[in-house]
């Protein structure tokens, strides 16, 4: 059977308490971006053996089982092996070292340094924006990009209404997984059998589910819309909130802790 | 005379977890243990995640079996080389969401879904799909090419139950047949599936919360609770403890919440009440009426 919940992780957040799920979430997308912009300048495998221990520590303090994330990783890890193999075929290196070549594919040592290096640093960016879902409950998120982003909403950028589609988008990821499990379910009990036949066949019949899954998708969106009509919903600056946000010491000394270490991966 | 003695089908300390070895991890059921025999028309209820669902979900083998067997006409599903497309051909079912088995636009083309894709010749197609919307009081001239998104929620119920009896499935199983539809269409689908149950010999299966719907169908109640069997036994047996399953938040039918209300007055009132005149009968007795 089709089993997407478990094995697609984006969007999930898994409240186990820990010290980084307590942290201010203004001060971990800040951290986030740090680490976002520190993975483009880290271009060697010391700096990112440095960033990566950053990483492990990270994991060990959110309380997260390693295996679930990585289960729930598979997707995304097979595609980016995919997309790194052509990388490293299409590699324009010296033509003096190649290992191995076949018209214009080629394997060499800068192709395969270079594919490297790439995938680290997109595993790092996926780890690092996972780990923020993971950690951050939706409304944690959305109070803290507001605040972040809010000064931009003088010269007119609409940034809650931006925030808001952002985080609605990544609330109906669980949701849409789920009615489409229940809808694989379904037609596999009218004879469309989702859990047998090769690949190629299986994605075909996942196609199938597209246009109910697009009609209840629009069904929801619309259904949403109403009721935020009816509770008057209106953005920006009229909103005002219940929690209000208080950066403490620890917050600072998390921010300041990952600045450091992440300009010490990118000097080594 | 296998089918006399095996049942149809059989569940074998079956237990399931939702999203297990994550931390989302949900226990549904939990070593449930149950037998159904050919012709039988056993009412599943229980309050909101107790497991029907799911229990619905191993019959036809729509669900990773981790622990427990669930076994058709005495043969494991789960066995390797088992032919489970046979199997999702005579075990038929109704989901909850009517929506999330129809596969077509139009109503002639779902119904006749199932039928094609078991490989059956046009001709029988025509006549099963006829027949079917028939049954279910959709005349087929009038509904063979209507869209379905085009259709009420209780239209599209039938059209979804159409698609099942086109099947000709030897099982028929509702979770929550009569979920949002009007004290009318509850009527009429209640009497359709008592007369579809007669005629055609089925085993009935119907999953709710509410005793008084199934209790209509069904002569035998089996009551889940956490995911697990409560009480299993005769209609009547299992509505002599009406107190248990108030506890278990299961509605009753109307004459047995009615009876256990006048049992402050008449304590000896029966509490497996299960008509209007019986009720009736009981309380002129004890009125020294009759």
């Amino acid at each position: 059977m089709l089993e997407l919940q478990r094995n697609v992780i984006f969007g999930q957040f898994v409240d186990t308490g820990s010290m980084i799920h307590r942290l201010d979430p203004r001060f971990k997308i800040a951290a986030v971006v740090v680490m976002l912009a520190a993975s483009f300048l880290i271009d060697d495998f010391l700096g990112f053996a440095v960033a990566f221990a950053l990483l492990a520590l990270i994991q060990v303090a959110s309380g997260i089982p390693l295996g679930y994330l990585l289960r729930g990783s598979q997707l995304f890890f097979g595609f980016l092996l995919f997309i790194l193999f052509f990388q490293v075929l299409f590699y324009p290196g010296d033509v003096s070292d190649y290992l191995w070549q076949w018209g214009i594919l080629s394997i060499s040592p800068e192709g395969l340094k270079y594919a490297a290096i790439l995938g680290l640093r997109v595993v790092f960016l996926y780890y690092v924006t996972t780990m923020l879902m993971l950690t951050t409950s939706l409304v944690d998120l959305t109070n803290g990009l507001e605040l972040i982003f809010g000064p931009l909403q003088r010269i007119g950028v609409p940034v809650n209404e931006l925030v808001l589609v952002f985080v609605i988008a990544i609330k109906f990821v669980p949701i849409f997984l789920e009615e489409i499990e229940r809808l694989a379910r379904a037609q596999t009990a009218r004879g469309v059998p989702f859990d047998e036949g090769g690949a190629i066949r299986r994605a075909r019949r996942i196609g199938r589910l597209l246009v109910p899954i697009f009609i209840s998708g629009f069904a929801r969106a619309d259904l949403l819309s109403t009721a935020m009509y009816t509770r008057c919903y209106r953005g920006g600056r009229y909103r005002t909130k219940l929690r209000q946000m208080k950066a403490s010491t620890t917050d600072w000394a998390m921010l300041a802790l990952v600045v450091a270490w992440m300009v010490v991966a990118w000097q080594v | 005379m296998k089918h006399d003695t095996t049942p149809i089908i059989e569940l074998r300390n079956f237990s399931y977890t939702y999203l297990e070895g994550t931390p989302r991890a949900n226990e549904a059921i939990q070593d449930v243990s149950l037998a159904i025999q050919r012709g039988e028309r056993v009412a599943i209820v229980g309050p909101s995640h107790s497991g029907k669902s799911t229990v619905v979900d191993a019959f036809a083998h729509l669900l990773r079996l981790k622990s427990g067997q669930v076994f058709y006409e005495g043969e494991d599903v789960a066995a390797p080389g088992y032919d489970r497309a046979a199997l999702r051909r005579d075990v038929g079912i109704v989901f909850q969401q009517p929506d999330s088995q129809l596969i077509e636009d139009v109503v002639g083309a779902d119904v006749a879904f199932g039928p094609t894709a078991a490989g059956l010749p046009a001709e029988e197609t025509r006549r099963r799909v006829e027949e079917s919307l028939e049954a279910l009081g959709l005349p087929y001239p009038e509904y063979r090419l209507r869209y379905i998104y085009a259709l009420s929620g209780g239209q599209r119920r039938r059209v979804a139950i159409a698609g099942v009896l086109a099947m000709h499935t030897t099982m028929l199983v509702l979770d929550e047949p009569m979920a949002g539809l009007d004290p009318r269409g509850r009527r009429e689908l209640l009497g359709l599936l008592r007369r579809l149950a007669d005629d055609r010999d089925l085993t009935l299966v119907v999953c709710s919360a509410s005793l008084g719907d199934a209790s209509l169908l069904c002569d035998r109640v089996v009551v889940l609770d956490e995911g697990r069997v409560a009480m299993d036994g005769s209609l009547r047996e299992v509505l002599r403890e009406a107190e248990r399953l108030a506890s278990l938040d299961i509605t009753l039918p109307e004459p047995t919440a009615g009876a256990r209300e006048l049992g402050k007055l008449f304590p000896d009132l029966p509490a497996d009440v299960l008509t209007e005149e019986e009720l009736e009968a009981e309380l002129l007795t004890r009125l020294g009426v009759a």
